[in-house]
């Protein structure tokens, strides 16, 4: 092509020329009417599909074998429903691909793998939901992703809620199980705290926004999640296992579904499901009404799956604190940290771990929160831990009004990520102009508000607590005075100081999370006489009774011990044994001690 | 005392069944059942009955439902909360009150929005028992909306506060003066009498001194916690005891 000095308009005529050969190079596949608009169409679509498949083919040569090799492996152990081989390629095979293969992009897409599970749908809606997972955890999901997994999530509930030959027989590991509830959930509050950014939003993007319909709309979210509980009838078998029913009365109550595990375990993990979206949404007293009949402790068979346990914990106990039951929040509290630290030990698994420690984190703070708002006595082990890792923001909590802004950072740190159930006003331009221009508060922000509230009320507590201490009785100008306060105001804080010190608490026997009763929580009480103020103390005895216990019993030991061990030789026969070590070789069968 | 502090909270002798159902069930979501549960909470409103968990399930419908939005009916919830303290009911309302774009459904301008900072004035009022300030900030004139279009229509509202009050005089004094309950209470001389005499108080015309009956929270004692030791801890030590002997 050595054409120096050529004019432009003999290089355009070039151009053309080459293009017109590689095109019949390639061949006729349906690139005959690229340039003739008269047949656009069928031909765009054909040529469209080539390149698409083209594509395809590209992607399929660039997966790796191994990762064929497990894709073939799972979809077998799936097919098979070898409950064991499915375990281990979802714990450990795909971790391990991806982090080898796949930790800073995609997965191939479903329809690449498709021809090497011979396009078995329900195996690449599994996948497709693994798929997403991986996209909302480890890139950032674009628009498209977030339509498309709703709808495989949609898809994947479909087949399992409303087959036509009732229960599906698929076996799925509980920690899966638990899985796809948990990434549901996170995935609606991702959506919903991405669609409440207006400003970043592009053309496209409003477009579609503006026109959802029923994705990831709320109330498609509840009923999944109630659907589940309904088939599986999980309440029914909660509370007849309660009532001490029996095995067959249990399977006739629960039905064809609640007999099966996989149903089972996806109706009692909707349960926490359904907690974990109401107090996302602000609704304390729902959210610990929906799990109200769940017992909280560790003999519970489903503490399984660590992850569930921790997560109900968490939110049952942010409901207690909302609700201004900070007792039963704190033992709550106490419980699970004290499980985690002990589970320590066999979950060391990356991911899961991970997601623990960030779940106790908060937990502590909030058992700070608690702690100042409400002193108990409880775990000194727990305290310790908590000094420790927020030294100076709990002891400025202790300090009535200063300690807000201490109050304001943990809670935040702590709480869920709140989400609003109203989106921005998409469909109307105008609006959502006036919209972006104010936008409403977040919605942590608010129930932070109302959290505050809460605390100012409390914020006389510490200062008249430190005076009351001294005394046993006082003159109500008196203590007016040293606090440099009006006495009638002085009076009313005390009210609220007596009115912070009872709250309502599940104490004894109480199964519903709901019950309980209006219990003292201060160690210090007072009453008012007129203008006198008379003060008593709770004080704990001195705890001696297990301490001698404990001895007695390590003195029974020893004399025990004693007693049974053999008996020392007497004096006197001792020296006859010196004399007689001689004789002994000859009289080896002499009884002992048996000598005149 | 094994009566549940919460349980008449939760579920109410008062409320009648087809809202149990309505509560308990999954037909709380359904926005057609919005209406029955506005009646039953002007039903509350007439009759001096409380419910706050139905209360709470309008607020949800409204929630999911922004155009079932009836202003009217959450300033009443909140007015109606008001009268809890100490339950954390307003709280609970307030949260589940959903930042609103304006709608322009409403044929008259929403009045939440304006109410709603004075309702929380008040609410903290009465949680940090400053009763004397409550009383004030309602009589003002710029709670006069308030006033004439809402709490007058709640039957009783005024003595429901009273009780807010009279919880609050009942757990901390044994003894109080009778200018101070007033101020509490927001009545004068003969009606603060009787007022008191049906509570079943005594009242000391020559002093001026109100007395509390006694009731669990006014008692104290300065008590020693001591360890409850139960005989099972004993069992090894006696059995050794009778065994040796």
């Amino acid at each position: 092509m050595s054409q120096p000095r050529v004019s432009l308009w003999a290089t355009e005529e070039i151009d053309e020329d080459l293009q017109v050969d590689v095109n019949l190079a390639i061949g006729n596949y349906g690139q005959n009417g690229l340039y003739d608009d008269a047949q656009p169409r069928i031909d765009e679509a054909t040529l469209i599909a080539v390149q698409h498949q083209m594509a395809q083919q590209a992607a399929f040569a660039q997966i790796p074998d191994a990762v064929k090799r497990f894709i073939v492996h799972f979809h077998q152990a799936v097919l098979e429903n070898n409950l064991a081989e499915i375990t281990v390629a979802y714990e450990s095979g795909w971790n391990r691909l991806t982090e080898k293969h796949y930790s800073k992009t995609e997965w191939p897409e479903a329809e690449v793998i498709a021809p090497l599970v011979n396009d078995d749908q329900l195996f690449l809606i599994l996948y497709r939901e693994l798929y997403y997972r991986h996209v909302y955890s480890r890139l950032q999901p674009d628009i498209d992703d977030r339509f498309h997994s709703y709808e495989n999530s949609c898809e994947l509930f479909n087949y399992l809620l409303n087959s036509e030959d009732g229960p599906v027989p698929l076996q799925l590991p509980e920690q899966w199980l638990w899985d796809i509830v948990d990434e549901f959930i996170y995935q609606f509050q991702s959506f919903y705290v991405w669609r409440a950014k207006v400003k970043t939003k592009t053309e496209e993007e409003l477009v579609m926004l503006a026109d959802l319909g029923q994705v990831w709309s709320a109330y498609s979210v509840l009923n999944v999640l109630y659907s589940l509980i309904q088939k599986s009838k999980i309440n029914e078998f909660i509370i007849a296992q309660q009532q001490g029913k029996s095995e067959a009365e249990i399977a006739e109550i629960v039905g064809d579904y609640g007999s099966l595990p996989l149903y089972h375990m996806l109706g009692y993990f909707s349960l926490i499901g359904l907690l974990r979206v109401h107090v996302l949404l602000g609704d304390f007293t729902l959210a610990l009404k929906v799990v109200e009949n769940v017992e909280l402790n560790q003999k519970n068979p489903f503490t399984r799956v660590t992850a569930c346990h921790v997560a109900t914990y968490y939110y049952v106990g942010f409901c207690y604190i909302m609700l201004r039951r900070y007792p039963d929040a704190i033992r709550i509290f106490v419980q699970i940290l004290n499980f985690i630290l002990r589970m320590r030990q066999y979950h060391t698994r990356s991911y899961q771990y991970d997601q623990i420690n960030k779940t106790a984190d908060r937990m502590y703070a909030l058992f700070a929160i608690c702690n100042a708002l409400s002193p108990s006595r409880l775990d000194d082990n727990i305290l310790n831990i908590v000094k420790d890792r927020y030294g100076d923001q709990f002891a400025k909590l202790s300090r009535g009004d200063e300690g807000l802004p201490a109050f304001e950072e943990l809670f935040l740190y702590a709480c869920p990520k709140f989400i609003s159930a109203n989106p921005p006003p998409y469909e109307d331009a105008e609006q959502l102009a006036a919209y972006a221009e104010d936008p409403p508060p977040e919605p942590a922000q608010r129930h932070l508000a109302l959290f505050l509230a809460d605390v100012r009320a409390q914020a006389a507590v510490p200062t008249l607590r430190s005076f009351i201490k001294l005394y046993t009785s006082l003159d109500a100008a008196k203590l007016a005075s040293f606090l440099d306060a009006d006495e009638e105001e002085m009076v009313q804080q005390m009210m609220a100081v007596k009115a912070a010190s009872r709250s309502v608490s599940r104490v004894g026997n109480e199964r519903n999370l709901l019950d309980g009763q209006m219990i003292s929580t201060s160690d210090m009480d007072f009453i008012i006489n007129e203008n006198m103020v008379h003060i008593s103390e709770v004080t704990v005895g001195r705890r001696f009774a297990g301490w001698f216990i404990r001895n007695t019993e390590h003195a029974q030991r020893v004399l025990d011990g004693v007693k049974n061990s053999p008996l020392p030789l007497a004096p006197k026969i001792a020296t006859t044994e010196v004399e007689s070590k001689p004789l002994s070789t000859q009289q080896k069968k002499v009884a002992w001690g048996a000598k005149v | 005392m094994s009566a549940s502090a919460t349980s008449e909270w939760v579920t109410p002798p008062t409320r009648p069944e087809l809202i149990e159902s309505l509560v308990s069930g999954v037909d709380r979501y359904n926005p057609s059942n919005v209406g029955i549960l506005e009646d039953y909470l002007f039903h509350q409103i007439r009759s001096r009955e409380y419910d706050c968990l139905a209360n709470l399930a309008i607020l949800k419908l409204y929630q999911f439902n922004p155009d079932l939005y009836n202003p009217d009916v959450v300033v009443n919830i909140l007015v109606k909360a008001l009268a809890s303290v100490p339950f954390p009911d307003f709280n609970l309302s307030v949260a589940l009150l959903d930042d609103r774009v304006s709608n322009a459904n409403l044929e008259e301008p929403d009045p939440l929005p304006g109410l709603l900072p004075y309702l929380t004035n008040l609410h903290s009022l009465l949680q940090q028992c400053r009763f004397p300030a409550f009383w004030t900030l309602y009589r003002s004139d710029t709670l006069e909306s308030l006033r004439d279009n809402y709490t007058v229509e709640v039957v009783g509202f005024e003595d429901s506060i009273r009780e807010v009050a009279v919880r609050a005089v009942k757990a901390t004094f044994q003894k109080i003066g009778s200018k101070r309950l007033s101020s509490y209470l927001d009545l004068e001389g003969a009606e603060l009498e009787e007022y008191v005499v049906k509570l079943g108080w005594k009242f000391d015309s020559t002093t001026g001194v109100i007395e509390v009956p006694p009731n669990p929270d006014n008692q104290i004692a300065s008590t020693v916690v001591q360890e409850d030791i139960k005989l099972q801890q004993l069992t090894k030590v006696i059995s050794h005891a009778i065994s040796a002997v």
